[in-house]
């Protein structure tokens, strides 16, 4: 038990099945408090799948998974969020017909404390005035790289201790890239652990402090993001350096 | 992507508004030349049109928004909706016509009415185990037994047992019929829903009656009403103003519910993306079961007042089908999923149905349209989906993914 304490969240031998198909096998992981953790891997490795059994989108087959030291494989989505899970889904997928602020709220659906939500709110606003400035819009008449944030703020606002995030660059300019994952960091210092998903390999492993790779849902590799950097099938995989 | 679509709405903004004027051209020209053809086409016969065709336009509002709200949610056209808008009005009419019941009966039906008004007051609190909603229920539970048993129930009483029996019957269908098929391919759900329908319809022949029923309770709404316009006199009853203002009424209040409490937010919130909803943890399961005691408890209302209107409930067979189809029609004419859509939608074809009839009325050298006033909402629908198939107010749907 003490052990599992220190972990927040803990995969044993996780295995995951789409009807027939196994999408991914005896996947372990584990997450410490405070850490930023990325999960890398090409494109149907089983990234998405690990972060959806996580959250419990996708039941797990077979293995078990703890999250703050309580088995939480056959915990709905619902009870996972109470107990300090969020989400930004791919793609951002924040409510395109709902304005920010209801955005911001739908984050926080699960939460009576009017004022730890307020605070939250705050907080949210502090990290991205612009979000802010446009409460009262439509969230679908922003752009992409506001979009994004609107996402990151609704995860904070069920004041979460792992935020999981599927592919925070995809579709946006690399500039805004940039901006975005020194957010995350900035997040991250709050205490909050950080789990990402992410294709772009060199920029994950530049902030995170540990990283997975996984291929055809096995993970092949782990280690500090230095390792990472370092190891020679990883630059020529994923790094792009021969 | 999105400053591309405005850029194209804007050059083609004006189209709508020229149709308008066209139309309202047309209408004032018609009004203009039918005075001068005989005396009987005076101001009081276009006000009497006005007002039954608002009328008429709000009851196909009421069944229109059931319709366009559980497919926002779950996409099903929920083809037994039109039967629930006459188990509706089939209730309404056992309550107020055969109360006091006897004990034994008054406790079945309030039984039910009191789970509906929990289910409301869950809306609210959140929890069906919370304190305030089992209050709320013992206490609709005592006052339904004492009313039903003790009383002769008047209309307006019957009209909300109704609704809330309604709404429950709703959430019912739900879980009998479709929830199991939620991971099944939509035409399965579809073909369900049919076959809800006319298990609905036989039930009603076999329960019900197999004939048409007087619907008339004893209520001051069906009182006669007489003023003098101009040169004339329009001759109505007070359900001409009570039916639209009941109707605004109960949409008003689903609009509140929708953006103001917390699970009207989360419905909408998964009729825009229920798998995200679902990862903010809004349990979708609530959200469909919501939807479909509000939108039965509005076809319920709708049903009653239906009947109210007509004076008498066709058979239970075929009431429910052509208001139902015609509503059908209103969300998809006004964009199936949006709520004002809906209304807008169904006040067209309330307006086509009467007031087109109105100004092309049988004169010496023309027949009329009035035979056909059934198909017009169906001609309608049929224009829309040729020139704009997501609706008068739906969005593209060619840009979802």
């Amino acid at each position: 038990m003490s052990e599992n304490k220190e972990k927040l969240l803990e995969l044993k031998k996780v295995t995951t099945h789409y009807g027939a198909i196994r999408a991914l096998h005896n996947v372990d992981m584990v997450i410490h408090p405070g850490e930023m953790v990325c999960l890398l891997g090409g494109n149907a490795s089983g990234k998405s799948t690990t972060l959806k059994a996580i959250l419990g989108i996708v039941k797990v087959s077979t293995g078990e998974m703890y999250f703050r030291g309580e088995r939480a494989d056959n915990l709905s989505i619902a009870d996972r969020i109470v107990r300090g899970m969020a989400v930004v889904p791919e793609n951002r997928r924040i409510f395109p017909k709902m304005t920010v602020l209801e955005n911001l709220e739908m984050g926080a659906y699960l939460r009576d404390d009017k004022k730890g939500i307020k605070e939250d709110m705050e907080y949210v606003f502090d990290l991205f005035p612009r979000v802010q400035e446009r409460l009262h819009q439509k969230g679908g008449t922003m752009s992409g790289g506001e979009q994004q944030m609107l996402a990151m703020g609704r995860a904070l606002m069920s004041r979460p201790k792992l935020i999981l995030m599927d592919e925070p660059s995809m579709g946006l300019a690399p500039i805004f890239v940039e901006r975005i994952f020194e957010i995350i960091k900035q997040v991250n210092k709050r205490g909050i652990s950080v789990f990402v998903v992410e294709q772009n390999a060199n920029i994950a492993l530049g902030i995170a402090d540990r990283g997975y790779v996984l291929q055809t849902g096995e993970v092949v590799l782990s280690g500090t993001a230095n390792e990472l950097l370092n190891n020679e099938d990883m630059k020529k995989a994923y790094l792009g350096e021969v | 992507m999105a400053s591309k679509s405005t850029k194209v709405k804007k050059t083609i903004n004006w189209i709508p508004w020229l149709l308008v004027l066209a139309i309202l051209a047309i209408v004032v020209g018609r009004i203009i030349y039918l005075g001068t053809v005989h005396d009987r086409f005076s101001s009081a016969y276009f006000i009497r049109a006005f007002l039954e065709s608002l009328k008429l336009g709000s009851l196909y509002a009421l069944i229109a928004l059931g319709y366009t709200m559980v497919y926002g949610i779950i996409r099903l056209i929920n083809f037994a909706h039109g039967e629930v808008f006459m188990v509706g009005a089939f209730f309404t009419y056992y309550l107020f016509s055969f109360s006091p019941y006897p004990l034994y009966a008054a406790v079945i039906w309030s039984i039910f009415i009191a789970f509906g008004f929990m289910k409301i007051i869950e809306l609210w609190r959140g929890k069906l185990k919370d304190p305030v909603v089992l209050a709320s229920g013992a206490f609709a539970f005592v006052l339904a037994t004492y009313l039903l048993s003790q009383t002769t129930v008047n209309f307006f009483v019957a009209l909300v047992f109704s609704m809330l029996l309604t709404g429950v019957l709703g959430i019912v269908i739900d879980k009998i019929a479709y929830s199991p098929l939620r991971t099944a391919p939509r035409n399965s759900l579809l073909i369900t829903a049919i076959a809800v329908s006319f298990f609905w319809q036989n039930f009603g022949l076999l329960v019900f009656t197999n004939r048409q029923t007087p619907f008339r309770p004893d209520t001051f709404l069906r009182n006669r009403m007489v003023f003098a316009v101009g040169d004339g006199t329009v001759r109505t009853t007070m359900l001409s103003f009570a039916i639209p203002l009941i109707s605004v009424i109960l949409v008003v209040i689903l609009t509140l519910f929708v953006t103001r409490t917390r699970l009207g937010k989360a419905m909408r919130a998964s009729a825009q993306d229920a798998e995200v909803a679902q990862m903010m943890g809004i349990s979708v399961n609530k959200v469909i079961a919501t939807t479909f005691l509000l939108g039965s408890m509005l076809a319920a209302a709708g049903g009653a007042m239906w009947g109210l209107n007509f004076g008498s409930l066709n058979q239970p067979a075929i009431m429910g089908i052509l208001p139902g189809i015609k509503a059908f029609a209103a969300a998809v004419i006004g964009g199936i999923g949006s709520l004002p859509g809906a209304v807008i939608g169904a006040l067209i074809i309330g307006f086509m149905e009467n007031f087109m009839t109105a100004i092309f009325p049988k004169t010496a050298e023309f027949q009329g349209i009035t035979e056909f006033k059934d198909t017009f909402a169906f001609i309608l629908l049929i224009i829309v989906l040729l020139i704009r198939p997501s609706g008068i107010v739906g969005e593209d749907l060619s840009e979802k993914v």
